[in-house]
């Protein structure tokens, strides 16, 4: 299971989670996520650092998220993200679509 | 001794005619149920072309719809007034012989008020000054969809559109000729060309709704076994109705049932002769116990060679996993998640292109339950439409990413694609997000086919790989479920394979592929598994 903690006030909110990010809990993140993107803030920071697993429901949260936020103007920033994920992100082509853009 | 021998042996012509009896129905029974087996699978064959042919209908019509929205997106940036220029030059690149309308037009409302602003092309059936036309552009500006008719100019039959944006008041509208008599046949070496086909505009397949066919117009509707696919277009639908021309699946499934007929008389003959001369050739066959059984032993081996040869010949009918493809092995396996979850959406496809060609796919559709089996079955019958269509893997790919969106069905799609030509070991490649495929030749190592993105991320480009396969390699495509592993490193899974493989030594794919999954498969874990191993066996 995976945990979520939001912190907020910073220029960008962001979510931390923890724990494996799969099929069971992608409905918890999104909802997560949601809230903090519904803030209106320009960009917002998931921070992955504790993740332990991925599955593909939770690459495809992290695609949907990234959708969400780029048909509202805002900017969805990956941080920490741990070796084994990043090699995840790369094998399945998605290293692209979370990388950001200097002119955004 | 039993009665039954004894009493039978009075009278040769009547044990004859006993054994010509039981024969005959056995005969009957045998030919009967193989032309049942053979009839329902053509019956599947005819629903899954038909299936793809919608496929390939659903993106030609989008292919249609595509000028049209982006003539409209320029005109309503233009203004009210819209750009009239603009609009012509724009549409003359879609209007005239040879391209997909004869006509365009664009119109604006004004309350109840329509007028036309500019035209381009033919004159066009509907215009903004006749009663039907305004009261079709009104109606054009009330649904969101594109909205589609069939109208006649001059006795020559068309398809319009009118797409409307209620923002601008301004609407694009176009007609689309449609052949005199209706009548539009199929290229001979078309994947489809074992089909008729009859397609409706609207919602029934009526003779007044009818748009194109390929047989005579005046002998539809297409009789015998048919197949029905509805395709979404506007306001309304389009309806595919469809029939097999020939014989869709192997010839053998074909004759088999007349051959068995012939074949099962033909032995009961033999039964019945041989029973009748044995009796005849032995004066004393009543009392002579050994000739009887014999005689019975005989006639029951005829039997259980028929009955044999029909139970083999029926299980040769009967739908493989996969299609004989000269000079390659192959084998696949399936197999679904830890018992007490729902059903997941691996799979994997192999086609026979042409006499030397084939394609293969192997993909994974995020999540589980039917709504993921859903999207399977769409991306299954997508790519495999376009690769039996002729089209590339990178090409197939990139015509998918247009037709999967997450944020609409919820789910991402990785595949893996190929095609090969079984004459030079030569395959092709594209990777949407899959993990990469192992190629086994001596070495055993991935092949690096770079991952695009994956299905539902939206349009995406896609690269392509060559590699020669050397005689006797084994390509070996597999979904993430045989390797990923909670709390490792998706490459330890990876090189969890690789070993696995080299110890699999000289076997035949199917073992080969057997002994991957049941020793890599853990028990208790969700994610299902598909694999597909495909051994070029080299130059014939």
């Amino acid at each position: 299971m995976a945990e979520f903690v939001t912190t907020t006030g910073a220029a960008a909110p962001r979510l931390a989670v923890s724990g494996d990010l799969d099929i069971s809990g992608v409905e918890e993140f999104l909802s997560h996520a949601g809230r903090l993107l519904d803030a209106g803030t320009t960009a917002i920071e998931i921070d992955l650092a504790g993740v332990t697993f991925i599955d593909s429901s939770g690459l495809g949260a992290l695609v949907r998220l990234q959708k969400s936020a780029t048909a509202g103007g805002q900017q969805l920033r990956l941080a920490n993200v741990p070796r084994p994920v990043t090699r995840i992100l790369d094998l399945t082509g998605l290293t692209e679509l979370f990388e950001e853009r200097p002119d955004s | 001794m039993p009665d039954r021998p004894r009493r039978l042996t009075h009278d040769p012509k009547r044990l004859a005619a006993i054994t010509a009896g039981v024969g005959v129905v056995l005969t009957a029974a045998a030919s009967w149920s193989t032309a049942r087996v053979d009839a329902n699978s053509e019956h599947r064959l005819l629903v899954q072309q038909t299936k793809q042919a919608a496929a390939v209908l659903s993106t030609a019509i989008l292919v249609l719809e595509e000028p049209l929205s982006t003539a409209l997106s320029i005109q309503a940036a233009a203004g009210r007034a819209g750009d009239r220029a603009a609009f012509t030059r724009f549409m003359s690149t879609y209007v005239g012989t040879g391209k997909p309308f004869v006509s365009a037009s664009l119109w604006t409302r004004q309350g109840d008020r329509v007028s036309q602003l500019a035209t381009t092309g033919a004159t066009p059936a509907l215009t903004t000054t006749s009663p039907a036309g305004r009261s079709y552009a009104l109606h054009a500006f009330e649904v969101k969809s594109p909205s589609v008719r069939q109208v006649t100019a001059g006795g020559q039959p068309r398809i319009a559109w009118a797409l409307a944006d209620p923002g601008s008041g301004l609407a694009v509208y176009a007609e689309s000729a449609l052949p005199a008599d209706r009548h539009a046949p199929v290229a001979r070496d078309s994947a489809y060309a074992n089909l008729d086909y009859a397609i409706y505009l609207g919602p029934r397949a009526t003779d007044a709704a009818l748009s194109t066919t390929d047989v005579d117009p005046s002998s539809l509707p297409l009789r015998g076994d048919t197949a029905r696919e509805s395709i979404p277009l506007g306001d309304t639908t389009l309806i595919l109705v469809a029939t097999p021309n020939e014989h869709l699946g192997s010839t053998q499934s074909r004759w088999l049932p007349l051959g068995l007929l012939l074949g099962g008389l033909l032995l009961t003959a033999i039964a019945a002769i041989a029973a009748r001369r044995l009796l005849r050739d032995r004066s004393d066959a009543e009392a002579d116990a050994a000739t009887i059984t014999a005689l019975f032993e005989q006639v029951e081996t005829l039997y259980a060679q028929q009955r044999d040869l029909f139970e083999r010949l029926q299980r040769a009918l009967l739908p493989h996993g996969l299609p004989a493809i000269p000079a390659l092995e192959s084998a696949s396996q399936y197999v679904a998640g830890a018992q007490g979850t729902e059903i997941g959406g691996d799979w994997y496809s192999l086609v026979a292109l042409d006499e030397h060609r084939f394609g293969f796919v192997v993909g994974d559709v995020s999540g589980r339950g039917v709504d993921t089996v859903a999207v399977m079955a769409q991306a299954r019958f997508t790519v495999r439409a376009y690769l039996l269509d002729g089209q590339s893997p990178a090409t197939a790919l990139e015509k998918c990413s247009h037709q999967f969106d997450i944020s609409t069905d919820g789910h991402l799609t990785t595949v893996i694609t190929g095609v090969g030509d079984v004459r030079t070991g030569e395959v092709t490649m594209a990777n949407a997000g899959h993990l990469p495929p192992f190629l086994l030749d001596g070495e055993i190592r991935p092949v690096d086919v770079p991952p695009g993105r994956p299905l539902g991320t939206g349009p995406a480009h896609y690269d392509e790989t060559t590699i020669a396969m050397p005689p006797g390699s084994t390509l070996f495509c597999f979904t993430d479920g045989l390797v990923e592993r909670r709390g490792e490193s998706i490459d330890v899974g990876l090189d969890r394979l690789a070993a696995t493989l080299s110890r699999a030594g000289e076997r035949s794919v199917a073992e080969l592929v057997t002994h991957a999954v049941d020793t890599l498969r853990n028990p208790d874990a969700p994610d299902d598994i598909a694999a597909l191993a495909l051994r070029w066996e080299g130059p014939r």
